[in-house]
Parts: C-alpha cells; sequence; structure tokens
C-alpha cells in the first residue's frame, strides 16, 4: 500500500527518551489527547542511546518512518 | 521566621544565588553565589542607624512595591531575617561618586565594606527542595482596558496588602496611592490574567478569590461606611472554611456583581468601572475611589533558567513540573529534586505548607535509608573490544568513564593498553556513550543493542 | 527457548474498554517463548500480583512481560513481585497499553493491533534480557532548599527538626517570600509573620 490509498495505516517507530518524550507521551494519556494509532514506542534511557543502525535497522525491516525524540 | 534563623540545622544564605549544581541524588554538589552586601553581617548589629543617615534617599522600596521609599543602605522591612541591612550599589552616592561614605563613618561595628565582593561557596547535599514561589502576571503589559498602568489608583492585590499592612508604607491605613486620600469605595476586580486565554493565562490561580474576600471585608471593616464592590466570573471557594469566609463577606455588605469590566476610565478624581451585570442581563456602571485588580500568579521570574541549572522540567505555563500530577506531586523526573509551593503551580498558604511537608517527608525519607540502592542499567566495557580511542571519555555527560591500563597476552607476550572504564556510582544509564563507541565495546545494560534491535524487529515484523 | 508469561491488565475499563484484553493475551501465547497469557482486571492489585506469583511457580516462567499502565506507574511494582518468588526483578518488561494507547486512541480494532504489537516487541526484548544485580551509593545525608518563602521555610523546618541539616538559600536579603508582604491571612485571619 502506498501513501495514495486512504487505509493506508504507516508504520513508524518512534525512539522516546523515558525522561522526556516517553513522560510527554504518558502526559499526553493522562491528558487524554488522541492522536493517530499507527505509531510504536521504543523507550530508550535517553535519545542518545539511539544507534544509528536503530534507524536504519527499522527502516531495512519495513517501517515508513522513524522519529527520535529527546 | 525566627524558628528558620534560630535552628542549628538550618544554615541561612541568603542574597545568593544558585550558580551551578551537578551530581545526582543522594550526591549534588551546588555553587552558591553570595552577592556582595557591602555590609559584613558578622560585624553588623542591625542597628539601624545607617539606613536613618543615608542621603542616597527617596528610592522607590521594591518590598512595597513602590509605594514607599527606602535608601541604599536598608533592610527590606523592619523585622527582616536576618535583621541585616545591605547596600544597593546601584542607587549608592558612594558608588556613583565615590563621594559620601556616611554609613561607614557612623557605623558603630566598623561594619561596612565598599570592597566587598560576590563570593562562591560549594555545597554538598543530598536531596534538593525547590520553592522559589510566584511573581504577579503584568497586567500593565496588556489590559489596556484597566489603563495600561496609567491610573494610580488601580492596583494590584499585593499593593493593597501593603496598603493595609501595619507594616507597611501607609502604616495599615487604606490610602489611595494618587493622593493620600482613604478611598469611600474600592471595586475588586478578579481574573486579572486568569482564566483569559487572550490575554493572560489560562488557569485559575487559585488563592484570587479568597484573598479577594478578604480585601473587600477589610475595606468594610478599616473604612466606615465604604462600599466595596467585587467583579467576578466565578466565585471559588473549595477548601475548608472557606465558603463560609466569603459567606462573611457578602454578610459584611461586600456587593458582588458578576461580570467582566470592560473598561475602567477616570472622571474627576473618581475611576468609573463599566461592566455587565450577567445575573440581571444589563450594563452597570459603578463609580469608584480604587480599583484592585486580582492579577493572575507566574512562576517566579528567573524559574526557567532554575530549572534548567537544577535539571529538571517545567509546565506549559513555566511552573515546574511534578513528576505525577496526582501521585507523585511533590516529586520531579530527576532524582532527589522535590517541589514545595507556588513554583509547581499556583496555590494558597494551605496548600502549600502541606506540599511543603510533603516534600520534606521525601526528603526524610530518603535520608532515611544508609545507602541508595543503584539502579542496574548502566554502561559497561568488553575490554578485549575497546580500542582506547577515548572518543566515550567527552561524550558522558557525568564524568563517569575514565581510561585504566590493562594487561592483555598478544603478539607472543603480555602487553598493556588503555581501555575505557565506567564508574557505576556515576553512571546514570544514559547510553550516549553505546551509541559513540565505534568499537562495540560498550553496551548498556537493560537496554544492550541486542534488546533494542529485538524491539525493533518484533515492531516491524 | 526461554519460558515466557504474559499478563494483560484491564486497569477496570481504563484500558479494557477500548484494547480487547482478551484477544492480546490470546495473540501473546503464538509469540516466541510464551508459554502462559492471561487478563485480570487489575494486575498490580494483591490479588493481581498473586496471580502473576503463582503462575511464575506452576508454569516455571523465567521471564515475564505485564501490559498494563506505564512502566513509570508501576514498574517497581512488578519487579518486587516476580523478585519475591525468586526471579530476578530484572527478566522482566512492561508494555505501555493505557497512558500510549487506550488513552489515546478510540479506534478499538487499531489500539488493540498496537497492544498486541507492543507486548511483541516487549517479548522479544525480553528474551534477551539477562539478570541484572543492584549496587549501593551513599548519601550526603544534608538538604538544599532553594527559596525561604512559606514553602521554603516550613520544608526547610520540617526536615531540620528531623535531624538533618538543612542550607537554605535566598536571593533576597530576608527570608519570608511573598509572604512577609501580607497583611491577615484567609481564612484564620492571623498574621503572616
Amino acid at each position: 500500500m502506498s501513501i495514495d490509498n486512504p487505509n493506508w495505516e504507516p508504520k513508524i517507530v518512534a525512539f522516546a527518551c523515558n525522561w522526556c518524550s516517553y513522560a510527554g507521551a504518558d502526559l499526553a494519556g493522562l491528558n487524554r489527547l488522541q492522536y493517530p494509532a499507527d505509531i510504536r514506542l521504543i523507550r530508550v534511557p535517553c535519545s542518545g542511546r539511539v544507534d544509528p543502525q536503530f534507524v536504519l535497522r527499522a527502516f531495512h525491516q519495513g517501517a515508513d518512518g522513524v522519529l527520535v525524540s529527546g | 521566621m525566627v524558628a528558620v534563623a534560630q535552628h542549628p540545622n538550618i544554615k541561612m544564605y541568603t542574597y545568593a544565588e544558585i550558580e551551578a549544581v551537578s551530581g545526582y541524588i543522594g550526591n549534588f554538589t551546588v555553587t552558591i553565589r553570595r552577592k556582595a552586601k557591602y555590609v559584613d553581617w558578622d560585624k553588623c548589629n542591625g542597628c539601624g542607624t545607617c539606613e536613618t543617615k543615608c542621603p542616597s534617599k527617596n528610592i522607590k522600596n521594591e518590598f512595597d512595591l513602590g509605594l514607599g521609599t527606602r535608601t541604599a543602605i536598608h533592610k527590606a522591612f523592619p523585622q527582616a531575617v536576618p535583621n541585616k541591612p545591605v547596600i544597593d550599589a546601584e542607587n549608592c552616592r558612594k558608588f556613583k561618586t565615590g563621594k559620601c561614605g556616611v554609613c561607614e563613618k557612623i557605623c558603630p561595628t566598623k561594619a561596612i565594606n565598599f570592597e566587598d565582593k560576590d563570593e562562591l561557596v560549594t555545597e554538598n547535599v543530598g536531596a534538593i527542595v525547590m520553592a522559589t514561589g510566584f511573581d504577579l502576571f503584568d497586567w500593565t503589559e496588556t489590559y489596556g482596558e484597566y489603563g495600561y498602568g496609567r491610573f494610580p489608583d488601580v492596583v494590584s492585590g499585593l499593593h493593597f496588602e501593603r496598603l493595609v499592612n501595619a507594616s507597611g508604607p501607609t502604616g495599615g491605613k487604606i490610602k489611595r496611592p494618587s493622593d493620600g486620600r482613604i478611598p469611600e469605595s474600592v471595586a475588586f476586580i478578579k481574573c486579572v490574567g486568569s482564566r483569559d486565554d487572550t490575554k493572560g493565562k489560562t488557569y485559575c490561580s487559585r488563592a484570587c478569590c479568597m484573598y479577594t474576600a478578604k480585601h473587600a471585608m477589610q475595606v468594610k471593616e478599616k473604612i466606615p461606611g465604604s462600599e466595596a464592590y467585587v467583579f467576578y466570573m466565578d466565585v471559588r471557594t473549595a477548601g475548608k472554611n472557606y465558603e463560609e469566609f466569603y459567606q462573611r463577606g457578602v454578610n459584611a455588605g461586600v456587593k458582588y456583581i458578576r461580570g467582566r469590566v470592560s473598561k475602567i476610565y477616570p472622571r474627576g478624581d473618581k475611576l468609573v468601572l463599566k461592566s455587565e451585570d450577567t445575573l440581571l442581563g444589563r450594563p452597570i456602571e459603578v463609580e469608584v475611589d480604587m480599583v484592585v485588580l486580582a492579577t493572575a500568579m507566574v512562576p517566579a521570574r528567573g524559574s526557567a533558567e532554575l530549572a534548567k541549572l537544577v535539571g529538571f522540567s517545567t509546565d506549559k505555563d513555566g511552573f515546574f513540573q511534578e513528576a505525577h500530577p496526582k501521585l507523585q506531586p511533590v516529586e520531579t523526573f530527576t532524582g532527589g529534586v522535590y517541589l514545595a509551593g507556588a513554583c509547581q503551580g499556583p496555590k494558597d498558604i494551605p496548600d502549600t505548607v502541606a506540599q511543603a511537608s510533603a516534600a520534606a517527608v521525601k526528603v526524610c525519607g530518603l535520608f532515611s535509608k544508609p545507602e541508595l540502592a543503584t539502579q542496574p542499567m548502566v554502561s559497561e566495557v568488553e575490554a578485549g573490544k575497546c580500542s582506547g580511542c577515548e572518543f566515550c571519555v567527552p561524550i558522558c555527560p557525568y564524568k563517569a568513564i575514565t581510561m585504566k591500563a590493562i594487561q592483555e597476552r598478544g603478539h607472543g607476550g603480555v602487553i598493556e593498553r588503555r581501555v575505557a572504564t565506567v564508574n557505576e556510582g556515576l553512571c546514570q544509564g544514559c547510553g550516549a556513550c553505546v551509541g559513540a563507541c565505534r568499537s562495540g565495546a560498550l553496551n548498556l545494560k537493560g537496554f544492550t543493542d541486542e534488546q533494542i534491535v529485538a524491539e525493533v524487529d518484533a515492531l516491524c515484523l | 527457548m526461554k519460558r515466557v508469561g504474559v499478563f494483560v491488565c484491564d486497569c477496570g475499563t481504563n484500558i479494557a474498554a477500548v484494547v480487547d484484553t482478551e484477544r492480546v493475551a490470546r495473540e501473546a501465547t503464538e509469540m516466541p517463548g510464551v508459554v502462559f497469557a492471561t487478563t485480570y482486571k487489575y494486575m498490580c492489585s494483591d490479588p493481581g500480583q498473586d496471580l502473576i506469583k503463582k503462575a511464575i511457580r506452576e508454569h516455571n516462567l523465567q521471564q515475564v512481560v505485564v501490559a498494563s499502565c506505564s512502566p513509570r506507574m508501576h514498574e517497581n511494582t512488578f519487579r518486587k513481585a516476580i523478585a519475591d518468588v525468586g526471579l530476578n526483578p530484572y527478566l522482566f518488561e512492561m508494555v505501555n497499553i493505557r497512558e500510549q494507547d487506550s488513552w489515546v486512541h478510540a479506534d478499538k480494532e487499531q489500539a488493540t493491533r498496537k497492544a498486541s504489537d507492543l507486548v511483541r516487541m516487549a517479548v522479544f526484548k525480553v528474551l534477551k534480557n539477562k539478570p541484572l544485580q543492584t549496587g549501593t551509593i551513599p548519601i550526603t545525608k544534608r538538604a538544599l532548599v532553594v527559596g525561604a518563602g512559606i514553602a521554603g521555610m516550613q520544608s526547610a523546618l520540617d526536615i531540620a527538626e528531623a535531624g538533618y541539616e538543612v542550607v537554605l538559600v535566598d536571593r533576597e536579603a530576608t527570608i519570608g517570600g511573598r509572604m512577609v508582604q501580607l497583611d491577615k491571612t484567609f481564612p484564620t485571619l492571623d498574621c503572616s509573620a
């Protein structure tokens, strides 16, 4: 499927820092802020932990997008 | 206050600011800047002679929000703790012209020291309680309809506190700042800056409903025959005995009018408030002698910089972010750093005291343990793979990586080389070194490359 | 292959109203290493923890995955629970299907699929987990209090009364903060000094 198809559900892998972005995602939950369900968070202790190889690995394995947040 | 100053376990640094904080829970090193006071507090006996003789007079007193005046050498107020003065170098004649030194000449204990300099001191602590409080929203920047601060008799609630305070500039008499006349009618406007997302803040400042009720009652009490009007959006009295307190005001004759004031303008020496009484559904005009605005609480100036310095986060309004709004209201996301009072969000005195005691209990709980269990998710080095490039050493934000010599067999003999080693007490497990390690010798326990790659693979199946 | 147990929490209706927890547990049994999967209304409660402990013994579980709220909330609760029955507490992974799933998505199908994906992610990870040991560090039993208004003074006094040293810092020359500017304070109208 592609981006032109309205039913397309992208596979987005996010690396989220435990102390800010992951906590922020928790806060979004506490406030019941709604967002698309296509994103999957991988908790890392710090965005500095994200090795470029993880990003490449995700794309190689078929991820449509990678978000590194910290 | 005196109990704090006299407590043998409390070491006070007033006129001082936090310069730097390093370390982690249980082991912080704090650098404190003691600002130059130009008065040796060890010698000063607080007699106050200098204040009476200082020729640099008529400086607006910040403590009274400009309602009163002070001298260059001054105490904030007569009951200050410690009860010792400082010299405000910016306004001091000696500093400005080089000539004066009256205080130096008359000081009976020879405590004046014009050569005084800022001084840095270091303290080691295991926990930090942030209690930096609030400032008031500057309404003069945004509220044009209330005159942008052009009308001297439109003041904030804090100004009013100084006017009714027995040790304030008027000795506790409510007087108009413009002409010193005692007002016969005072209007109070609530939610100035609070609950106003177009001009101010979205949140409710929580204490204003109650202090406005108090102010209005004080007007009725101190000025016989006076009128007090309160313009409000809602009256929020959620607290023990709060509703009863508000009803006391209503019974004392305070007139509550539900409506937003749309304009204040002068008529003669009076002020006219235009509003709508939304309960009666008609426009209304009230003429008064003085207007008091219940302005929003905002984080104290410098809060954001301080949060960055100590290393924890702030919320969308700049208040300090608690770790959980319900279950961890005094913790931050940073271990060993706790919050107390209005720095975490607007609150009144009872709530502040409760939160301050809660923060204290958290600190005592931490201190009650003989030692602290470290989290085991720290970096480790596989010495055999480490090339000794030292690239990880400057990367580590906690200075946890050093180099050590190891002996290895190879090339037909024993050779010595240097490899990285991790101090597990200092390592906070961020893993920055792992990403930086070119030879794949570093790994983070609990978040190894294999574990994270397994997660990526599982998600992309 | 190590033996993994998966425990999916309903959190009352906080999770179960949006995520089909039964289906998540069922799908978990298909994942590598998983020999046991179940749901429970409140996994963090005593009966919930007992359920985990019992399953560890009965099914000889070596690794545990709990899908419930944020690990920032209950990670330590579950680590302690599995340590109680002799498992190393780090042979455990937590899946956030509340704050980062049921609370932020409305579509049940999508939310359930996300929950399953997140559980699979944790199962794959936990298979690579190794036992870890905690160390200890000393604590400097002195506190710094920044700001000497009501909040700072109260905290400092409480800590000092408990017998610990306090360093109290304020940028003003006097302590007292905003409080000393105030006249009588509500609701008792006593003086503020």
